[in-house]
């Protein structure tokens, strides 16, 4: 018994055998196949930057973020269609924000484990799957056709907030469930309710995960393009001024822009506006995800003093 | 015989919190069975027993935290001052307000030290400012955290070390005036000197407090506590004076528990 303990030891313990160097042999050739897979994302983003860069920049210029768009001569900008961007973006959060922090709270904080709570879950995850474009086709119906509202940046923006629900309520969902137990026990513990432990408690400490989450889904709904052709038109509004605060008038983004010039091509410049357009664009969502992580990392440490 | 009557011409003891017939359950498991137990006014009360016995558990059924917990039960009564905490017209935030609780591992709220000792005032109404200055410098005080925090009460109260943080936590439980204290092993995350620090601490608070505290350490419900109650596999054994319990305990499992059987 006692030798062949001793012999295993001596084998086991034996420093370089083939068997061993074959091994280390596959384990480096894996790593490098690993690190190939994920160097490839940044090389692909390098690659997709560096060539709307090349196709694009050419027709970046003041006149072109700032004009108005042309129905047929060449020279049209896209200036209105940022400004609805940004415009249909804020009216978006405005509905979606509250609807889903709010949903988000009661599941994780409120719910326990029942069939309410699965009913939500379930729905939003049904709602989740919905195509967009399918989503566009319901704000036709119900918005524009149903409301007679027509084309209007309010119904874009509802026809988005149904959209982006799920994926809002899922990050607040996961942003409280990693803030730690031991602060609702502590905070219900000094005799505190569970609206307060949720307001003074809770949201503090996950507003950095719930920061990057919005920011993030604020970068989608800036892109999205077939949710809005159907309801917030394809034209920007011809009241008085293209750059139009009515959210009953129609207002077509810089995405569905990009799409329409391209697919209708009236004017003679159309390859060249959707180039631009496609690199503002990119670089506008770029800009989200870096200020997503940016102020996330900047409110944590502001809020909870711990990096 | 009842430790309260064996020891009331001792040394005058008040009943300030009376367990009868107490179950705990968990689901349909039955973490504690049929607990009787009198908590005596500005005593320190240690409960202690291998791990898995229910001294938590017993711990957690008296300012019903086990209310947050899905599945938990408690059944029979628990009275502070005489009134059942688990009464139909009780609300247990004032519970908790009334009988506060210090957790095994430190948790302080991501905040500022300061804000951490005022957050339980705050949510009971008080926003005066200088009040709560005051009622910071009194808590901080008592929890013997003054002088180590007293010029950096804005900065987080994450950068303080392990035992620094426990008792910021004490001193944060102090600041809403609690009656009762309810300590879960307090001190079995810190090293040895912050557990010293701790069980000074607890000598102190003795004299306005009634102090519960979890420990599975026997030395130091030995050095600490003046009541002591052994659990085992959800019965509560034996309660006694401390030196009772640790020199001459009446039952069988407490002296092999005692004397080291049941490891």
């Amino acid at each position: 018994m006692a030798e062949a303990i001793v012999s295993t030891v001596a084998s086991r313990g034996r420093l370089s055998s083939d068997r061993a160097r074959s091994r280390r042999a596959l384990d480096r050739f894996m790593t490098g196949v690993l690190w190939t897979a994920a160097s490839s994302i940044v090389l692909l983003l390098l690659v997709f930057i560096g060539y709307e860069f090349v196709q694009g920049w050419s027709e970046i210029s003041w006149h072109f973020l700032t004009g108005y768009p042309s129905a047929s001569d060449a020279g049209g900008g896209i200036g209105p269609e940022i400004f609805n961007s940004f415009y249909i973006l804020f009216l978006t959060l405005i509905f979606t924000v509250p609807i889903s922090i709010g949903a988000g709270v009661y599941l994780q904080e409120y719910a326990g484990s029942g069939r309410f709570r699965d009913l939500v879950q379930f729905s939003a995850e049904s709602l989740a799957t919905v195509p967009s474009i399918v989503m566009g086709l319901f704000g036709l119906l119900i918005f524009v056709q149903t409301f007679h509202w027509h084309f209007t940046a309010i119904g874009g923006a509802l026809t988005l907030t149904l959209l982006n629900l799920p994926a809002l309520m899922r990050v607040t969902q996961e942003a409280l469930g990693s803030v730690s137990d031991t602060f609702r026990e502590a905070s219900m513990g000094l005799g505190a309710t569970k609206w307060q432990t949720v307001v003074k408690v809770i949201l503090p400490s996950a507003i950095g995960p719930l920061t990057t989450g919005i920011v993030l889904v604020s970068g989608r709904i800036f892109g999205e393009t077939a949710a809005l052709v159907f309801t917030a038109g394809a034209s920007v509004s011809y009241g008085k001024s293209a750059y139009d605060f009515n959210p009953f008038h129609t207002a077509e983004t810089l995405a569905v822009h990009l799409w329409s010039t391209h697919r209708e091509a009236l004017v003679p410049d159309a390859d060249q506006i959707a180039n631009g357009s496609a690199l503002v664009l990119l670089v506008m969502v770029l800009i989200f995800n870096i200020v997503a992580r940016v102020v996330g990392r900047q409110l944590t440490i502001r809020l909870t003093g711990k990096s | 015989m009842s430790i309260l009557e064996s020891q009331s011409a001792a040394s005058s003891l008040t009943e300030k919190m009376n367990v009868e017939n107490m179950d705990v359950f968990y689901g349909s498991f039955r973490a504690i069975k049929s607990a009787n137990l009198k908590i005596p006014d500005r005593r320190v009360m240690a409960l202690i027993g291998p791990s898995g016995c229910g001294k938590s558990t017993f711990l957690r059924a008296l300012n019903r935290m086990h209310d947050l917990t899905a599945g938990a039960r408690v059944t029979g009564t628990v009275t502070l001052d005489g009134t059942d905490i688990y009464g139909a017209d009780v609300d247990p935030v004032t519970v908790r307000h009334r009988i506060g609780m210090v957790f095994q591992r430190p948790n302080p709220f991501p905040k500022s030290i300061y804000e951490n000792v005022v957050y339980g005032p705050r949510i009971h109404g008080e926003n005066n400012r200088a009040t709560l200055d005051e009622i910071c410098e009194r808590s901080l005080k008592q929890a013997a955290l003054w002088d180590e925090v007293k010029d950096r009460l804005q900065r987080s109260a994450l950068d303080l070390s392990g035992g620094q943080q426990q008792r910021l936590c004490i001193a944060r439980v102090l600041a809403v005036n609690p009656e009762v204290i309810l300590m879960d092993e307090p001190a079995s995350a810190l090293d040895p000197i912050a557990t010293s620090k701790i069980e000074d601490l607890i000598g102190e608070l003795k004299k306005d407090y009634t102090v519960v505290i979890v420990t599975h350490s026997m030395q130091q419900a030995a050095r600490i506590s003046d009541f002591t109650t052994f659990f085992l596999l959800g019965d509560l054994v034996e309660v006694g004076t401390t030196s009772d319990i640790f020199t001459r305990p009446k039952d069988k499992r407490t002296e092999d528990y005692i004397t080291g059987r049941y490891g």
